[in-house]
């Protein structure tokens, strides 16, 4: 009568030495899968450090004076430029852009003389009107539409200019055009501005090291990692595995 | 093939003629040439599946038997690209950055597991569906009742994620808002499926395989080569953006007073914006453990998903599995590597303050829009989303038509049915899971991406483990099987009522704790581990397996 003990199987005990030699191609295979992804990553964040963004570094260094009450005209210019860098990010949340806006809306308002102040005020308000109307509308209206946003963006872009620095062509313009409100907390003491600094960390302090740093093939080298290397070493792996335990089960003359 | 060809060529010469449309907006009007292109795709996939339609089911299943390993690799790919694929993965890239690519790797680096622990045992084990697998190696009428209305609930999530990729094609091809496009979409998707979901399948797999790489590499060809980056192989070419979007772009240059436009034809510059590729960037409110939980989830339901794993019972040969695995494999790997490059230009692309932030799941089409890429094109890639979505949805509802017929009713429900009684409950349950689906997707849950990898959190609780232990270990008995998979089963309970009630305002006790560690799109990083724990201390101390059982195992699947 059979016992049935020879049929007990395990991949840590296999039943003969073929069973064991494909283990241990297995467990192989396994280990470089593992390390390629999960100890890279790993490795990845061991090694990172969170490395302010230029921007930020002005922001703080800025911020205190201005806050206080005690910047002049070149520290709100500085501001200006990181609130508008942060303001320019597309992953920054709805309730974190209405912040930065409020803030770039109110040190705009700061930078000009009073004589410009009702113009401006007449400008953005027009601009806002506009900007929530577009997305009702669909076809010719809506080009036509589009077409007078950017010609009243200009506008005030222009308007602005001699007091920002931002002509029409720069980066900071076109995001300061798009960011103006009409309403907005009158002082940069306002207690809404408290979390200014803290979002304005969030979103400028990224992880960065060695491999991040690195350029490869144009890539930063842990994303050319993730993106491009790991997929191809997968396929090479599955190669590797077929071709492996075919060559075995040749050379042990054994047909599945 | 000449069929296919004539066929094809008959339906898209009248579109080619059209004139391209002016695309000025991303959304809201109906696109002519778009909305042709996709019927012109749809009706090919019916009538080739027509031409080769199947004359029994056994030939059905045999049609794998007479295409090579690389046909059969294309109808892996085919299969297993969906709209989470094709539109999901670069949203997830284009939304959360570097986290995004933990989709890319996790939904590629499961192959590597299913080859090396499953594909050549599961066809050696020789059983046709993950039920049948399951009711068999663990000698249980209730596993295989349980393991049915998982692949069910498993076929019914990974559905939902698709019905809102088709809602998103459709809206933006038909002009209309979501709801109207998902109801029409899904109408669609279902009268497909009923007219074609058995007929043809392998041949279809192949051609829909073709049109969804084509229509998903041909535009980033295009604008690596329009914005000037190394456009021969844009897989890699598109590294350079990466670093200028973390870079930023400077302001373009002035020459006599007017601003010169930069390769994206636009008169600004961007900000620098690092967050896009370092990792677990704070601004994208995702962590490390995030990256690793959904990566580790998603390779374990890679290998658990009964509709992949069907895959193998049905090749010719064990190496046909194997190989079938690895050209499977590269041609996911295509589409793949490119994915990111829409999320990279699409960043770009949209950085114009006036452009905004778009939505993350139809990046892809609105990329190469707002690239300039040919509008019949991009109504191509649009198409070619919309196949991938059909064809998984497809296979999706056969699946779980199939469970609920074959395993569930004829098994135990009504032994004694008649074929045309088979046939009309697989139809009802179809219709009626196409229904449920509906009403689902329209909710909004999550981004595609996110809705999918439920699916696979589920099925790497629930089906993975039996496999793996199954194949593995003949000491994995009856007994830890039920007890493990009631393991699995209860951690997806807990992350799916917690993901409700956080949807729905309400509060649990931990409610916090639980989301962030049992989220509902990565909670198989604890639940797959904890059921074959469970599973294993459960069989030591059990009746051990029937000796038939451990011989079968022995003799047939590991000598």
């Amino acid at each position: 009568m059979e016992s049935g003990d020879q049929y007990n199987f395990s991949i840590f005990s296999p039943r003969n030495l073929h069973g064991r030699k494909n283990r241990n191609v297995i467990f192989t295979m396994l280990a470089i899968w593992a390390l390629a992804v999960f100890g890279f990553q790993t490795l990845l964040r061991v090694i990172e450090k969170p490395v302010p963004e230029k921007a930020l570094t002005i922001f703080e260094s800025e911020w205190s004076h201005v806050a206080g009450g005690s910047g002049d005209q070149a520290d709100y210019l500085a501001l200006f430029g990181s609130l508008l860098l942060a303001r320019g990010k597309i992953t920054v949340a709805a309730a974190d852009q209405q912040l930065l806006s409020s803030a770039i809306s109110n040190v705009t308002f700061t930078l000009v003389p009073d004589s410009v102040k009702p113009l401006l005020s007449e400008k953005v308000s027009e601009l806002e009107v506009m900007h929530s109307e577009i997305a009702t509308l669909k076809g010719q209206p809506y080009l036509d539409l589009k077409f007078r946003i950017q010609d009243a963006g200009a506008t005030v872009i222009t308007m602005l200019e001699p007091y920002t620095g931002f002509g029409t062509t720069s980066l900071e313009a076109s995001i300061l055009a798009s960011s103006l409100q009409g309403n907005y907390p009158a002082s940069l003491t306002d207690s809404s501005f408290d979390r200014l600094p803290a979002l304005m960390k969030l979103y400028m302090t990224h992880n960065q090291s060695v491999l991040t740093d690195t350029r490869f093939l144009g890539f930063p080298f842990h994303y050319f990692y993730t993106a491009v290397f790991l997929l191809v070493l997968f396929v090479v792996l599955c190669i590797v595995y077929n071709i492996l335990i075919e060559w075995r089960l040749r050379k042990e003359g054994i047909v599945e | 093939m000449k069929k296919i060809y004539f066929t094809i060529i008959l339906l898209l010469s009248g579109v080619i003629t059209l004139n391209a449309q002016n695309l000025t907006q991303l959304e809201g009007s109906f696109k002519t040439g778009p909305a042709i292109i996709l019927i012109a795709t749809l009706v090919t996939f019916v009538l080739v599946g027509i031409f080769f339609r199947a004359k029994d089911p056994s030939d059905y299943y045999a049609a794998g038997r007479s295409i090579s390993k690389v046909g059969s690799g294309m109808a892996i790919a085919s299969n297993w690209m969906s709209a989470a694929s094709v539109l999901g993965m670069a949203g997830m890239m284009y939304g959360f950055g570097y986290n995004g690519l933990a989709y890319v790797v996790g939904w590629t680096g499961g192959y590597v597991l299913l080859l090396i622990l499953m594909a050549a045992q599961i066809r050696k084990y020789g059983k046709y569906t993950a039920p049948d697998f399951i009711g068999d190696r663990y000698y249980s009428r209730d596993l295989r009742i349980v393991s049915a209305i998982f692949t069910i609930l498993i076929s019914f999530a990974y559905c939902v994620g698709q019905f809102g990729g088709i809602g998103l094609m459709f809206k933006w091809i038909l002009g209309l808002n979501y709801t109207w496009a998902v109801i029409i979409g899904s109408s669609v998707v279902l009268l497909y499926t009923l007219i074609s979901g058995m007929i043809g399948a392998t041949k279809n797999m192949q051609i829909q395989y073709v049109i969804i790489v084509s229509s998903f590499l041909l535009p980033v060809f295009i604008m690596a080569f329009k914005f000037d980056y190394f456009w021969l192989i844009p897989q890699i070419g598109y590294g350079a953006a990466v670093t200028d979007i973390v870079q930023g772009i400077p302001a373009p240059n002035i020459s006599d007073g007017v601003a010169l436009l930069n390769a994206y034809g636009h008169d600004f510059s961007i900000v620098p914006s690092p967050e896009f590729a370092m990792p677990w960037d704070p601004s994208t409110g995702t962590t490390f453990f995030q990256w690793m939980a959904i990566c580790f989830s998603l390779m374990v339901g890679t290998a658990g998903l009964p509709h992949v794993i069907q895959r193998f019972y049905v090749v010719p040969k064990v190496t046909d599995a194997r190989w079938s695995v690895v050209w499977g494999l590269f041609f996911i790997c295509l589409v793949y590597w490119t994915a990111p490059a829409y999320a990279t230009f699409g960043k770009l692309l949209s950085s114009n303050p006036e452009v905004g932030v778009l939505a993350k799941d139809a990046i892809v089409v609105y990329t190469a829009q707002l690239g300039g890429v040919n509008s019949l094109i991009v109504g191509l890639l649009a198409a070619g989303a919309v196949s991938a979505a059909f064809s998984t949805v497809s296979g999706l509802l056969v699946a779980g038509a199939s469970a609920f017929s074959h395993d569930l009713y004829v098994k135990v429900i009504n032994p004694s049915s008649t074929p045309k009684q088979q046939l009309k409950i697989a139809r009802i349950g179809t219709v009626l899971m196409a229904a449920l689906v509906t009403v689902v997707a329209l909710m909004k849950l999550g981004l595609i991406a996110q809705l999918v990898s439920v699916a696979f959190s589920m099925a790497a609780c629930t089906i993975f483990p039996l496999f793996l232990l199954g194949i593995w270990w003949s000491g994995s008995n009856r007994a830890g099987a039920k007890a493990g998979l009631f393991a699995g089963s209860l951690v997806t309970v807990i992350a799916l009522t917690y993901f409700i009630v956080g949807l729905r305002g309400g509060s649990l006790p931990g409610q916090a704790f639980v989301s962030y560690w049992l989220n509902v799109w990565y909670f198989a990083w604890i639940g797959a581990p904890l059921a074959i724990v469970v599973n294993i201390v459960v069989s030591k101390f059990t009746k051990p397996t029937p000796m038939e059982i451990r011989k079968f195992l022995a003799e047939q699947v590991h000598n």
